[in-house]
């Protein structure tokens, strides 16, 4: 068993979850297991997503009106909840996107600094 | 907002909600199990169990995710009131005490702050009832101020057209009024109004129209409009009513308008009462009345802006104008005497004629105001306790970290929860009691009773109530638990007292019961006070014999109307005639008649003249009377005899005279009075008198008596307008039957004639003192309440002590004390804290019952006698409450006491 991994754990800054979340959407609609594989793939397994964080960020972002939920036929057959993103939602997604390079562009402002 | 709505949404579909969770999870775990049985090659069990442990604590999942649907402050509020009922099911004792509690004290507040409101604070039922005013005028004389309440028509007419200030001033008169034609003939409750009378209330008939208010129409001067009610019953609810004619007092009216059923009016006549709710009123300009007999009531609208002392100031000025009024005005109320100023009153019609009621009504407020204040403090205290008893349960919470903040939070929602709870059941209890009691309210004593309902604003001033209560209940063991010594003490022995914390609660609680025993006593002394007062007026003698060998004295009144009997010689004829045939009615022992019976309405004085003496300054009854009236109603003969048959218009003028007057006038014994003359005026004739009797009470058994002077009833030729009032008096055993016999035969003699009433003189007595004794029970009612709560008090109080003092008592049972000895001890103390109670209680009364004063008869305020025995009777109960737990202490066994929890 390859379990109990010590990874660390890389925390995210709160909202970042939930950027993360809408850029997932925005490529395509996909159920909860399949954004948090994407994620994972992605970040080459630097991020993983508990679902202890991954379904209550979703469900807050329903509350918010960020994006839709729906039943449908999944790739192997199974029903599963498809999450799609809102035009609420693509917006939020590009004022988080100019927040983190804003945010990003000042950190490394400060970090360049010898 | 979206997010406000769409939590909304989730509310009502929370089933589905946690149905598609779990669906969507267990898809995620079959993903995951999927992938974890592709990469490391698990079987398909183990990887499903691998997949869930990676996956985590489920419910602690769901949790999170619906918290972002939720309220958050609702969701808190919910769960915290939850709890609070929750914990008040597990206490069955405590939640019934308290809830009983609460509800009694919230349910007489309301209760009585309905009546209060009802008929001293909802305003009346015409548009901007503020703006109107009863006009009645007053004088300064030797003796005081003096009000007259009725104006002569000429005032009357002088005043409205020449008023400024007002918008409108309208005169009305209470008369006699019966109905004939429709049915059995009724006597109505009927006003004489002035043409303007409706414009002036400002109401419009449901049904026709008003009284025309221009120059003198000869038709409409006899046109009537009639309420609702009389629409419904005597006239069948005729929809074409209106034009139609009907008669009353004999002559036609015809019916202009109905009005809505909602109208009320009922006239106030000073010192008698607010009277029944009018049935019809009828247009009178009072033609050719120039006379001074003063018996209209003014009725007036203040224009808008006008203050009440610009209207009194202006009215002032006119009615000492001599042009427009006529001195020598003469009023129910005496004689307006010329050359003196005159003042005029406009008091807002609101509080006409609740001033005798408001004192009382304001008095019982405050006693149930004690009365929840009581309750609450009892609740306060039970509280209190159930706290101690937590003590241990709450000092783990708080060191496992639930914040003060948070455990007061709950406290409060506590004593929300219970106060809510006690007040709805408040508000039925109000309503029940409203429903059984104002039917028992004395006639005259409460105007506007129809406005008694429990409606919003009643709602309103109970919720007030119960939040002032939740105040009270919650606040104080909030502070107990906010204070610095509650946390301290995790105590080992959850049951012990012996921390000082405790103490200092059972301190608070000890003085709490005191207080409330204080309050109790308060009341209770008023209420003996009441039933003194009541014992010693019903224990007056009317004078004549109310009920005896031979039965009862029933009364039958009739009014004979003025225009069929304007000659004496009319009325003597009638009465001759019914009298003659009511003797020989089965069941009847004895009967006679009378113009005024005791304890009716009807009563005149006037001076009288006796021979060869100075005036008199007495002025004495003159009643007219039948032969045998004495001995009809009981009332001994002093000296001579009585009127007899023989003593006919034609016969010697005679009269009988009371016994007051033979003793101050004719000193030397009764006898001595017999053969001297009276008379009743300076140029009637004289009359010889044969017989003294004993005095009576004529207008109530707290009046003193009055001096009558007897006139037979064939004899009266002078006065004999006043003989038209008729009241048949006749002794029975059998007061039913005789009474169907009385009323045949005056409809014998006089089809027409309707009966005015009919009441046995037992009822008639019983009815005078209907008010001291409505009043008597209500404040009784409030005083056993309190009583009732009080004991509660001393009861939890003691049984929580011994409870508490468990292994003290223990040690003393083993040390030797027996068990006389322990129910010494907790009784002592009881006593002491009822008697520290019971002092400050006695030195509150004595202050505090002076404002009954008005209400007593043959008592003081400090009657000694009620304070004592209240005072015993409250030590006694007091004791008694403690008994049962004293007891319970003496059965404490010392081995299972001293052994540690």
């Amino acid at each position: 068993m390859k379990e109990a991994k010590t990874k660390s754990k890389n925390e995210l800054l709160p909202g970042t979850l939930e950027m993360l979340i809408l850029k997932t959407l925005s490529i395509e609609s996909m159920h909860g297991y399949g954004i948090a594989q994407h994620i994972q793939m992605l970040s080459a397994d630097v991020l993983t997503i508990e679902e202890g964080s991954l379904y209550p960020a979703l469900q807050r972002m329903l509350v918010k009106g960020w994006v839709l939920a729906e039943w449908k036929i999944s790739a192997n057959n199974r029903r599963a909840r498809f999450y799609t993103l809102t035009t609420a939602g693509k917006k939020q997604l590009g004022v988080e996107e100019s927040r983190l390079s804003q945010m990003f562009g000042a950190i490394m402002r400060v970090m360049k600094t010898t | 907002m979206g997010s406000v709505l769409r939590r909304l949404l989730f509310f009502f579909q929370r089933n589905q909600f946690d149905r598609d969770l779990e669906d969507e999870l267990r898809f995620h775990e079959e993903m995951k199990a999927h992938a974890l049985a592709d990469a490391d090659g698990m079987s398909g069990d183990e990887a499903r169990a691998a997949a869930r442990r990676r996956i985590g604590n489920l419910l602690r999942l769901r949790e999170q995710s619906s918290e972002p649907w939720t309220f958050p402050t609702v969701e808190t509020f919910t769960r915290d009131v939850r709890h609070a009922l929750r914990l008040l099911g597990r206490d069955p004792a405590f939640t019934f005490t308290a809830l009983a509690t609460l509800a009694l004290g919230i349910g007489l507040n309301t209760a009585i702050f309905s009546v209060a409101y009802g008929v001293l604070w909802r305003p009346l039922p015409y548009p901007n009832p503020d703006r109107l005013v009863m006009v009645s005028s007053a004088q300064q004389t030797e003796t005081g101020p003096r009000t007259f309440s009725t104006w002569a028509p000429v005032s009357f007419e002088a005043l409205r057209s020449r008023v400024t200030t007002l918008d409108d001033l309208a005169a009305y008169n209470s008369i006699d009024a019966p109905l004939t034609g429709r049915g059995e003939p009724l006597q109505l409750h009927a006003l004489d109004v002035s043409p303007n009378f409706f414009v002036t209330l400002g109401v419009n008939p449901a049904l026709g129209r008003e009284f025309l208010t221009g120059a003198a129409a000869p038709d409409d001067d006899r046109s009537a409009i009639v309420s609702d009610r009389l629409w419904r019953t005597s006239l069948k609810a005729d929809p074409a009513i209106v034009g139609q004619s009907i008669t009353i007092d004999g002559l036609p009216r015809t019916v202009v308008g109905v009005l809505p059923p909602d109208f009320s009016f009922r006239p106030v006549l000073p010192r008698l009462g607010a009277l029944p709710e009018t049935d019809i009123f009828l247009l009178n300009r009072w033609p050719g009345d120039t006379g001074s007999d003063a018996f209209l009531f003014l009725l007036g609208r203040m224009k808008s802006g006008v203050t009440q002392e610009r209207a009194e100031a202006e009215l002032t000025a006119l009615v000492n104008d001599s042009s427009i009024v006529r001195a020598g005005a003469l009023a129910p109320e005496g004689i307006l005497a010329p050359n003196v100023r005159t003042r005029a009153r406009a008091v807002g019609l609101q509080e006409y004629g609740t001033e005798s009621v408001r004192t009382l009504l304001l008095i019982l407020l405050g006693a149930v105001s004690c009365v929840l204040l009581i309750a609450c403090v009892n609740v306060a205290n039970l509280q209190m306790a159930r706290l101690s008893a937590r003590r241990g349960e709450l000092s783990v919470r708080m060191a496992l970290g639930a914040g003060r903040r948070r455990i007061v939070h709950q406290l409060l929602t506590e004593a929300v929860v219970l106060s809510l709870l006690g007040a709805s059941l408040g508000v039925m209890l109000a309503w029940i009691a409203i429903d059984v009691t104002l039917p028992l309210v004395p006639q005259f004593a409460l105007p506007r009773l129809g406005g008694i309902v429990i409606d919003a604003r009643v709602m309103a001033f109970c919720l007030g109530l119960s939040l002032l209560s939740t105040l009270v209940i919650g606040l104080v063991p909030a502070l107990r638990v906010s204070g610095a010594a509650f946390g301290e003490g995790l105590a080992l022995h959850a049951g012990e007292a012996r921390t000082t914390g405790d103490r200092q609660g059972e301190r608070l609680r000890t003085l709490l019961v005191a207080a409330q025993i204080a309050m109790t006593l308060v009341l209770l002394i008023g209420a003996g006070l009441l039933i003194h007062s009541f014992v010693r007026l019903t224990s007056v003698s009317p004078g004549f014999e109310l009920s005896g060998r031979d039965g009862v004295v029933q009364t039958v009144k009739v009014t004979l109307p003025e225009r069929l009997y304007d000659k004496p010689e009319r009325i003597h004829a009638f009465a001759r005639g019914v009298l003659n045939r009511i003797q020989y009615l089965p069941g009847v022992t004895s009967a006679s008649v009378i113009n005024s019976a005791p304890f009716g309405m009807m009563f005149i004085r006037d001076n009288f003249y006796i021979e060869d003496q100075p005036k008199p300054k007495l002025d004495a009854g003159r009643p007219k009377i039948g032969a045998g009236y004495f001995k009809t109603m009981g009332i001994p003969l002093l000296a001579g005899r009585e009127f007899t048959a023989r003593d006919t218009a034609e016969a010697p003028k005679v009269a009988i005279v009371s016994e007051r007057i033979a003793r101050e006038y004719f000193p030397g014994g009764p006898g001595e009075a017999l053969g001297r003359h009276v008379r009743l005026s300076d140029r009637g004739e004289w009359l010889a008198v044969v017989g003294v009797v004993a005095d009576i009470r004529q207008k109530g058994l707290d009046q003193e008596v009055q001096p009558m002077l007897y006139v037979p009833f064939q004899q009266e030729r002078v006065d004999f307008f006043v003989l038209r009032f008729v009241s048949f008096v006749a002794r029975t055993a059998t007061p039913g039957s005789v009474v169907e016999g009385i009323r045949a035969e005056i409809r014998r003699a006089a089809p027409d004639l309707a009966i005015e009433s009919t009441l046995t003189m037992d009822e008639a007595v019983a009815a005078s003192v209907a008010p001291p004794r409505f009043r008597m029970l209500l404040l009784v009612l409030f005083a056993m309440t309190a009583t009732l709560i009080a004991t509660c008090g001393i009861y939890g109080l003691m049984a929580y002590a011994v409870t508490q003092r468990r292994r003290e008592i223990g040690v003393r049972m083993a040390l030797g004390a027996e068990r006389r000895d322990v129910l010494r001890l907790v009784l002592t103390r009881a006593l002491r804290i009822v008697v520290a109670g019971l002092i400050v209680g006695l030195a509150g009364a004595a202050g505090v019952t002076r404002v009954l004063q008005t209400f007593l008869f043959g008592v003081t305020p400090t009657d000694p006698i009620a304070f004592t025995i209240v005072t015993l009777l409250l030590m006694a109960v007091g004791l008694m409450a403690a008994w049962m737990p004293a007891r319970r202490a003496t059965r404490i066994d010392p081995c299972a006491a001293l052994r540690a929890e």
